[in-house]
């Protein structure tokens, strides 16, 4: 529920209105149902909660704090099903059927079906048996300023395809499958297939376009992970887990990044392997602190003076900052840490 | 057209107290080249994100034209944007990117082809429209992003750091080519960067901007001679200028600066406006552009009171001009821009003149320009 309307429902009840997030199992123990639905509701000491939405195992609650008579939550609860149910029926076919997919997938991925092949019951089956390259695209809009599915669909496929499908996953997120004849549009070094190398390179470039495209004409702040060429009909639900962790593996190592390629977080994925226990006492007894590295601003810095091959002009260059903001940066390293990432 | 106005924009990102911009009041005027250019972490794309859509306002009001755009989309604010990189579409010939725009928005083809090859025209890309992005040159592809935002005819133009990914050389030919651009579409562009040489050549006017606060707004020409603080007057200019601190005494019905190495006579225009404020027998610190010091004999000879000696430490000759790193002068290097024919070298004592119609004053406390504050 945006913003506007949480004020417009907090003005009518004259209480305050508060959106909350919580497990299923939260849920249960404070008396939901086992298996809750949109438009269910508990009282816990004089808070009304109701569900919103429903986002995998979180539910998206409001909290109204005030005693509310038992017509008021059943009329409450009635308005946020008929919504809900509004959405879903003016929905069109081909959203519908893409939905339809993006819930098999995401059921399976939580059920840890990673290799569970597309049932025939799956109505975009059929679309799903040739090579496509696959984009995933998180989206961080406020619910007001998101795209609808057919602008976004519309707007993708006059991008990259009129073969693009566009799947909904989670709320905010989508995966986007395109066919991969793209790849051979494109001119490369006078072979006619690229190469793998020139294929992540173009993958890389449509991503970045992917995420311009997307910021461009809705703002906000979004990222884009995209995948090698794959048959969907094979490995639909690995492909999406491995995009989904590449995502987040992006955004936990190369902060201030917008687009993530799982060929280019491998040494990222094993250490976020480890738990983080053992990582803090490594840290604690590597530098005699847990805390260092940890803001965004030095994070950014070493990722970029690494990526630039500890070459400080080319850095200061590419983070857009003097010479001597990065030396000072760096000093400030060696002072703290007693590491100089100068020299190893 | 459109002029952009912000009043009172704030920039908070969730889980941080301090504002990235602060209350951020400005006045754009229809077909005006802004240049916002501030050190990193200033602000300024934040600002310019802002004004795209990009980023939302936390606080204040964003207008274009006449319409508040706070809660509007990107696509519907009639502005085009061309950032430092420029992501060419690869599977997209030049053609196709430059229209992909307007085909997205549903213009006829006849008039998507007639402002592709007109701004193609423009650019002098004609040649190119057939090639994919990988076969153009760093020079090419940075006109095709250009291009892009010309063919939408927008009502301003939002540039973040556009020539950052160029060569030296290109940029400085690019940077004259948008300049030339920008005042034939008539077009009002706001153009954000750090390079003060890009803002000094660029911009009818410049903003500078510091932790998120705008410190001085004025025309390339007012910024340079009358900044209003330390740091405008620091940032503006290169080399940079020079700082001195040291003490105003009244000597003889004169006021004269004293540093260290440093004994001159400050002009009576600018004692006197010293002397109703209070500063005699303070401390401020005094500004020196690096063009201020002279080594011709004819004007020593008419400075007698501002005269300074210093030793060369170091010496740059660029060919038709010097720099000279002088020590010996204030607790810092002093460097000092003098005529690339003057024959003098390293570790040599020089005698120079300060022009003191052309110092800067400044309150050591406020660090505001003394003669600038009312």
């Amino acid at each position: 529920m945006n913003k506007t309307r949480l004020e417009q429902l907090s003005n009518l009840l004259n209480a305050p209105v508060v959106p909350k997030v919580l497990s299923a199992a939260e849920w249960e123990s404070e008396g939901g149902r086992k298996h809750p639905d949109i438009g269910d509701f508990i009282d816990f000491h004089n808070v009304c909660r109701i569900i919103t939405g429903l986002n995998g195992r979180q539910l998206e609650v409001i909290e109204i704090v005030s005693s509310l008579t038992s017509i008021e939550k059943q009329l409450l609860a009635w308005a946020i099903k008929q919504n809900n149910s509004r959405s879903i029926s003016d929905a069109s076919e081909l959203e519908k059927q893409a939905r339809g997919l993006g819930e098999w997938i995401e059921e399976s991925l939580v059920s840890g079906q990673w290799r569970a092949e597309i049932p025939d019951s799956i109505e975009l089956r059929n679309r799903l048996l040739d090579g496509m390259i696959p984009f995933l695209l998180q989206s961080e809009h406020v619910e007001e300023k998101e795209p609808g599915y057919n602008e976004l669909e519309k707007t993708i496929r006059t991008f990259i395809s009129d073969d693009t499908l566009l799947i909904p996953l989670k709320e905010h997120e989508w995966l986007i499958l395109t066919t991969d004849r793209v790849l051979s549009e494109i001119e490369t070094d006078g072979e006619e297939v690229p190469d793998s190398e020139e294929t992540k390179e173009i993958l890389s470039s449509l991503a970045e376009g992917l995420y311009d495209l997307v910021t461009g004409e809705w703002g906000g702040e979004c990222h884009v992970a995209a995948g090698e060429p794959f048959i969907p009909a094979e490995s639909l639900v690995r492909l999406v887990g491995t995009l989904r962790e590449t995502v987040f593996l992006g955004r936990k190592f190369h902060v201030g990044m917008h687009v993530h390629l799982p060929w280019l977080v491998h040494l990222e994925r094993l250490l976020s392997g480890i738990p983080e226990q053992v990582r803090s006492r490594f840290v604690e007894e590597m530098m005699g602190r847990p805390d260092l590295f940890t803001d965004p601003e030095t994070i950014s810095t070493l990722d970029a003076f690494f990526s630039m091959d500890c070459n400080v002009s080319e850095t200061a260059k590419k983070l857009y900052i003097h010479r001597n903001t990065l030396l000072y940066r760096l000093d400030k390293i060696k002072h703290e840490a007693g590491l100089d990432v100068r020299s190893f | 057209m459109a002029g952009v106005r912000l009043e009172n924009v704030y920039k908070k990102y969730a889980g941080t107290d301090k504002a990235s911009v602060t209350d951020f009041t400005l006045d754009i005027q229809d077909k005006e080249f802004l240049v916002l250019v501030g050190p990193s972490g200033c602000g300024k794309s934040t600002t310019l994100r802002m004004i795209a859509g990009l980023e939302e306002i936390s606080e204040g009001k964003l207008y274009i034209g006449d319409r508040v755009v706070n809660d509007v989309a990107p696509k519907d604010r009639d502005i085009a944007m061309v950032f430092q990189s420029y992501a060419l579409y690869p599977h997209m010939n030049v053609y196709q990117n430059m229209a992909f725009g307007l085909k997205l928005r549903k213009f006829r083809k006849d008039e998507i082809d007639r402002r592709v090859r007109e701004a193609a025209r423009t650019l002098e890309i004609e040649h190119l429209l057939d090639r994919k992005p990988k076969a153009l040159s760093g020079g090419q592809r940075q006109r095709v992003a250009l291009g892009r935002a010309i063919v939408r005819e927008p009502q301003v133009f939002l540039m973040d750091e556009p020539l950052s990914n160029l060569d030296a050389k290109l940029r400085t030919q690019m940077r004259a080519n948008i300049s030339k651009l920008m005042k034939r579409l008539e077009t009002t562009c706001i153009y954000v960067t750090h390079d003060q040489t890009e803002a000094m050549t660029m911009g009818d006017r410049i903003v500078v901007m510091k932790d998120g606060y705008i410190q001085q707004s004025a025309t390339p020409e007012v910024l340079y001679n009358n900044p209003v603080n330390l740091f405008v007057a620091g940032f503006i200019g290169a080399p940079a200028m020079n700082f001195l601190t040291g003490q105003l005494v009244e000597e003889g019905g004169a006021v004269r600066f004293k540093a260290t190495g440093v004994n001159v006579e400050v002009p009576a225009g600018k004692a006197q406006l010293l002397r109703s404020k209070g500063y005699i027998g303070r401390e401020i610190i005094v500004g020196v552009r690096p063009e201020d010091f002279h080594e011709e004999p004819v004007f020593i000879e008419a400075s007698p009171n501002s005269i300074i000696n210093a030793t060369i430490e170091v010496s740059e000759n660029l060919g038709h001009e010097m720099f000279l790193y002088l020590a010996g002068l204030g607790k810092d290097n002093v460097i000092a821009r003098v005529d690339g024919r003057a024959g003098v070298r390293e570790n040599q004592n020089i005698k120079l003149a300060i022009d003191m119609n052309k110092i800067h004053l400044f309150d050591k406390e406020t660090e505001l320009n003394i003669l600038e504050t009312k």
